[in-house]
Parts: C-alpha cells; sequence; structure tokens
C-alpha cells in the first residue's frame, strides 16, 4: 500500500493516476478524498534503474555478462538493506545491438518506467546514441564499456556532465603497453579495425603516442562490418612489413579475421595485439587460433586478488560455474556499486545528487582492485593488465598468462571542456 | 609479379567460396523462383550442425554431410508444410521464408545458445605456390565448390533429371500436361537447394565464428550473386555473379580500401544491372 506522508504533489499523469488506481484500489475511499493520486517517492517505493544490454543482434554474445554484472551487484545492495532504506529495481531494456533500438529503450524507461537512472549500452555507437536523450531528460547514464576516450567534437555521446565512464580508454588500455610491445617485437604497426568510432578514434589516440615512441604505422584499414572474406587485406598485411598488428575488429568479423588469419599461416611472421577481445571472444576463437597473441584490458577473470576471488564466486553461485565474466560485466558491477555508494553519501535520488556523489568516489571491491571515479572529466582511475594467451588453453582460467600489469592508471584528462 | 599472382589467387577463393555459398539460392531461387530469404538462416543451420557433430566426435568429412542432410530435412519439412501451396506467389515466399528465418534463429539460440563457437580447422596450414602462401583449406573447399556447381550442370544438362527440371522451368503446365509430377520435381529442387545451402555452411564453418547471424553475411551477396549472373544460369551465372560480387572487390581493394571496394563493388553491380536488367547471361 502506498502511503502518502507528504503533502506535497510532485507530479501527476495519467499514466502514473491509472497505476496508482491499480495498485491502491484497496484504499480507493483514500485517493478519492484526495484532489488526486499524489506521486511521491516514499521510503518503501525502490529505486529504479534501467539497463540497456545488447540481449538480441550482433553483440548478443556480450550482452549476458554486461548485464549480469549490474544484476549482481544489485543483489547484493539489496541484500545488505538497500540504500536509504529502499532497493534497487532493475527494468532491463534490450537494444538489439542497434543505435536506433538504443534511443527507444531510453525514452521508453525515462519516461513510462521513469527510472532514477540509466546504466548501461555497449558500443560507442549505442552511447552516442544515448547521449542526446539522457542530455535533455536530464539523467544519468552509467557506461561500462572500454571506449575510445572523450574528444569535445563527439559531444553529446561523450563530454557529457550526464555520462560516467566505467570502462578504460586507450590511454589506459593502450599507452601504459606500447613501450613493452615496441621493445620487445618492433616499432611497425599495422592497424586493423572495424569501421566505426571505436576503432577509428582507439587508433588516432594510440599513433600519437606511438609517434612520440618513435613507432610507425605501415597500414591501417577499416573493414565494414558482416565481411566475410579477408584475403586482400592478409595480402596487404604481408607487404606491409609490419611487426605487430594492432586489433580492433569487433563482434563476428573478429572471429572471421582471425580464423583467416590462422589458417593463411601468418601467425609466425606476426604478433597480433587487440584491445576488443575478452574473456567470451577468446572462448569462441579457441586455443589454436588465440595463442600467443596479445590483449589488454583493465580486468580478466584470472587476475589474482581477493576481491576477484570473492566476486567470482558469487559469480558463479548466481550464474552457474560456466557463466564468463569480462571488463564490461566488470564495470556495470563497479557501476551499480558505486552508484549506491553516491546515493547513500548524498542521501537523496537525483540526478544532480548522483552526479555530485559519484564524483571523487572510491571503490574498495572492484573485482580488478581500488577503483575511483575522477570527478574533473567522469572517467575511472583502473588497472591496466598486458596479458599473452596461454598455447593449449582449456578455459577461461588458464586463458591468459600475465605479461606486464599498472595497479592503478590515471587516464589523460579527456579533451572537453573541463570540468564537466 | 607475385602481387599479381596472389591477387589472382585471392579473386579465385573469394569467387569461388561466394559461389559456394550461392549456390543453395541459385537452385531455389533460380530454379523453382522461391525468394529464399531463409537462405541465411540454412547456412547458419549447416554450420551449427556441424558444430554439433563433431563436438560429439565425429570426423568432420561425416558431420559435414549430416549437418547437409539435416538441412535438408529441415528444407522438405518447409517445402511440404507451407511452400508448396505458394509455388505461383513469389512475393508470399519471400515473407514466408523470411519467418523461417526468424523461427529459425530463435530456435538456434535457445537450442545453442549466443555463445560464439567455433569449428576446428580440419586441414590448418597453407602451402606455398611460388613465393605466395595460400591457405590450404581454403583452397579446398574452392575446389568443392567447382566440383559441386559442375557435378549440378551435369545433372542438369546431360539426364533425364535435368531434362524435367528445364521442361518445368520453361513451361509449367506444359511439362504437368506431359505427364510431369510437378509438385514432386518442385520439392526435389527445394531440397537439393536446401542441401546445398547447408552444405556450404558446413563447409564454411571452419572459417567463420559460428553464431546466429554467421549465414547472413552471406544473404544479400548471394541475392545479388544470383540476379547479377542471371536467374536460371546456374553454372555460369553463379559464378560470373560470385566474381562480379566477390572476387572483383580484391581488385578494387588494391587501389584503395577496404570500405571504398565493397561500395564499389555493389555500384558496379546496379551499374551491370541497369544494362543487362536480366543479369549477365541473360538477355532482354
Amino acid at each position: 500500500m502506498k502511503k502518502n506522508n507528504s503533502g506535497k504533489i510532485i507530479q501527476i499523469t495519467r499514466r502514473s493516476a491509472l497505476k496508482g488506481m491499480a495498485t491502491t484500489a484497496g484504499v480507493a475511499a483514500v485517493s478519492l478524498a484526495a484532489p488526486g493520486i499524489i506521486r511521491r517517492a516514499s521510503a518503501a517505493d525502490p529505486i529504479k534503474v534501467g539497463v540497456i544490454s545488447p540481449l538480441t543482434g550482433a553483440w548478443t554474445v556480450y550482452g549476458k555478462a554486461h548485464s549480469a554484472g549490474f544484476e549482481l551487484a544489485v543483489d547484493e545492495i539489496n541484500a545488505a538493506g538497500g540504500v536509504l532504506g529502499r532497493k534497487f529495481e532493475i527494468i532491463l531494456g534490450d537494444s538489439k545491438t542497434e543505435p536506433r533500438i538504443v534511443v527507444e529503450q531510453a525514452n521508453r524507461l525515462i519516461r513510462q518506467e521513469r527510472v532514477d537512472f540509466l546504466a548501461g549500452t555497449f558500443s560507442s555507437a549505442e552511447r552516442n546514441a544515448a547521449g542526446p536523450v539522457v542530455t535533455s531528460a536530464n539523467k544519468i547514464l552509467l557506461y561500462p564499456t572500454f571506449y575510445e576516450g572523450q574528444e569535445k567534437e563527439y559531444y553529446p555521446g561523450v563530454c557529457n556532465k550526464n555520462m560516467f565512464m566505467f570502462g578504460p580508454e586507450p590511454t589506459q588500455q593502450v599507452w601504459p603497453h606500447l613501450e613493452y610491445m615496441m621493445n620487445k617485437f618492433g616499432k611497425k604497426f599495422f592497424m586493423i579495425g572495424s569501421d566505426y568510432a571505436w576503432p577509428r578514434v582507439t587508433n588516432q589516440v594510440t599513433k600519437r603516442r606511438l609517434l612520440e615512441l618513435g613507432g610507425e604505422v605501415v597500414g591501417e584499414v577499416y573493414i565494414p562490418f558482416n565481411t566475410p572474406q579477408y584475403e586482400s587485406v592478409l595480402r596487404d598485411i604481408r607487404a606491409s612489413g609490419a611487426n605487430i598488428i594492432f586489433h580492433t575488429l569487433t563482434g563476428s568479423d573478429t572471429v572471421n579475421f582471425r580464423l583467416q588469419y590462422t589458417a593463411a599461416g601468418m601467425k609466425k611472421d606476426f604478433v597480433l595485439w587487440t584491445v576488443d577481445d575478452e574473456e567470451v571472444v577468446t572462448s569462441g576463437l579457441g586455443p589454436d587460433v588465440s595463442a600467443g597473441d596479445y590483449v589488454s584490458f583493465d580486468y580478466f577473470m584470472s587476475i589474482e586478488n581477493p576481491n576477484n576471488t570473492a566476486f567470482l564466486k558469487r559469480f558463479r553461485a548466481k550464474f552457474g560455474k560456466d557463466a564468463l565474466m569480462n571488463t564490461v560485466g566488470v564495470a556495470m558491477y563497479n557501476a551499480a556499486h558505486m552508484a549506491a555508494m553516491a546515493i547513500e553519501k548524498t542521501g537523496e535520488v537525483s540526478t544532480d545528487a548522483l552526479r555530485e556523489g559519484l564524483k571523487d568516489i572510491e571503490f574498495e571491491n572492484g573485482p580488478q582492485g581500488k577503483v575511483r571515479m575522477r570527478g574533473l572529466d567522469h572517467q575511472m582511475v583502473l588497472p591496466s593488465y598486458l596479458m599473452r594467451v596461454r598455447k593449449g588453453w582449456t578455459g577461461v582460467n588458464d586463458m591468459f598468462e600475465e605479461i606486464q600489469s599498472f595497479p592503478s592508471v590515471e587516464p589523460l584528462d579527456a579533451r572537453c571542456q573541463l570540468p564537466l | 609479379m607475385s602481387t599479381a599472382l596472389s591477387v589472382v589467387v585471392d579473386a579465385t577463393l573469394i569467387t569461388l567460396i561466394l559461389a559456394l555459398a550461392a549456390f543453395g539460392l541459385a537452385i531455389i531461387y533460380g530454379l523453382v523462383g522461391v525468394i529464399n530469404m531463409g537462405h541465411g538462416a540454412m547456412l547458419t543451420l549447416g554450420a551449427y550442425l556441424t558444430w554439433a557433430a563433431t563436438t560429439a566426435g565425429l570426423p568432420f568429412v561425416i558431420s559435414i554431410f549430416l549437418a547437409a542432410a539435416g538441412v535438408a530435412v529441415i528444407g522438405l519439412l518447409l517445402e511440404h508444410i507451407v511452400i508448396r501451396s505458394f509455388y505461383d506467389r513469389p512475393f508470399d515466399t519471400l515473407l514466408l521464408t523470411w519467418g523461417f528465418f526468424l523461427v529459425s534463429t530463435e530456435v538456434i539460440k535457445i537450442v545453442f545458445g549466443t555463445d560464439l563457437r567455433n569449428v576446428a580447422n580440419p586441414v590448418p596450414g597453407a602451402f606455398d605456390l611460388g613465393g605466395i602462401q595460400i591457405p590450404a583449406y581454403r583452397t579446398m573447399i574452392a575446389g568443392c565448390s567447382l566440383l559441386l556447381i559442375a557435378g549440378s550442370a551435369l545433372v542438369f544438362f546431360y539426364t533425364a533429371l535435368g531434362i524435367k527440371i528445364r521442361a518445368l522451368i520453361q513451361n509449367r503446365e506444359m511439362a504437368s500436361l506431359l505427364g510431369l509430377d510437378v509438385s514432386r520435381m518442385y520439392k526435389l529442387v527445394f531440397v537439393t537447394g536446401s542441401f546445398m545451402a547447408g552444405l556450404a555452411g558446413a563447409l564454411i564453418s571452419p572459417m567463420l565464428s559460428v553464431d546466429p547471424y554467421i549465414g547472413n553475411i552471406f544473404l544479400v551477396r548471394s541475392f545479388f550473386v544470383v540476379i547479377i549472373g542471371g536467374i536460371g544460369h546456374l553454372l555460369g551465372g553463379t559464378l560470373i555473379g560470385s566474381f562480379l560480387i566477390g572476387g572483383s572487390e580484391t581488385l578494387f581493394a588494391l587501389f584503395s580500401g577496404q570500405v571504398f571496394a565493397q561500395t564499389a563493388v555493389f555500384a558496379v553491380a546496379i551499374v551491370v544491372l541497369r544494362f543487362r536488367p536480366h543479369g549477365v547471361l541473360r538477355s532482354g
């Protein structure tokens, strides 16, 4: 039963009025006495979070870890009694991996479901689509994916005061490992990526540091989505004399390219460094195709620290022992917990309070270790790992072998009007 | 010199593999006129069944035939339950087969899940030809593609069965008046097309990521192949269409980026259709 413990009328809509009537049929007399149904978030009402995940479509493979990370955190928050005495409630929206659908879902979640804030979207294209919606509705979006970093020209998809970035960007994911890779394998890079914002900007940022270090880009190609055959690209790579293939293909194109690259017998002649292929995609590649390749991220299931051990135990208890987690799922996990902490800290559920609360908040229990949200540019301070895929791996536990790591990497300041 | 040779090799491989992927559609769309939007789903099913069979421990060669047979059975059911009542309404078959694609994709997701899977490459490695490396498995399936198309053409042009099918395409009423069992022939052609699509999906599976949408990356390309080559031209049409849609891309890619090359290919396809609206091999 809803209690109207405050006389203030916040907002009345036809929808909420109808909903109110339905749920408070038992106290119709009270309702009739009031001039309208008074919608007021009372202490017992849940805090509603709209989660937008790629549950169907091209990036379904990532969708499971994506939403699972958030669900696990919400379970933990609610088991501990919620925030300000209120529980978190997830309302899930399927992005179908399409920016157009993201806009529809974000609008639905905000206007119909009346969520308090949003979390999710997966690709940069999806996030960019959500940008204008959260700006005009003035809602916070917690964005989990490793991405290209914030450049002013892509506002409102980035550099947006309503967005918080929980995943790493290239100055954290790539820059720390460039020197090692160049010293070990050589200075010539061939860049291959999918044809959209993330690979292009990631390469642009990577190049800046690469050239400073005396490296060279001997080839740069972008592949349209869903390209089945790679002969001509493989020929270009062979002819380029590259030492390192820097790889930002996504989704099934990753798998298609690497199967054909391996079948062409090129693995022995080049080193491949990918910044896209976490546990899920590497599982899809299989041991023969992925062995010896380099991967860098803020999180891997196999990193060893007490936080991660405890996290994976809870994760497997809820989702089964074979379920896969990855950098994006962990970012969603951190996002939920840090939002809860921010609400606890400010004692209020509103966009402004959440924004202020999230600034410079630290989370001790991140699966990758202690993490911090920078207030200046809404960018996470995260660890950075460079891993090599083991030969003949059998599962996520022995898939990656640590080459080097940095416990806490500050990103370059976002190229925005700062502070956000 | 070695660049020229490798371009020729690449173009040949791409052409033949695309021809393999498009061949099932060339049969179903080209011969009985069903606009099979479920072609991609048939490729996908072939790939998943191969994955299931190899994972169960069966040898690769047996797995691909089981997979193709499985897709043929699914094609038979689809034809018998739905398609056979719609041969004279091609536009409706477009919607029906699209429905088949939607249902089959969801069923695949339910049965196999959405994780990426892979089929181990049965013939790994590459061989050396005049200084260029050629992947062994791709060469093998390019060869299979050529054999399948040539074999089908033989059946089509030199057997009694082929004559019946050609009679059917030329004039359905007349063929049936002359005692041809039309509905059985249609069924046979549809099932053969399904079998070829399943076989193509099976053969291609070690080269691609096995996911619920694997077949669809070939769907649009396959339609272009059939339309550009000329509907009903099984042998030459499929090969010429595949070269224009697939092989020529590697030539464009010599002078430009991949994105431009793929765009250029489809632009050329449209220009070709403007001047040969019934395909390269059909005038008028």
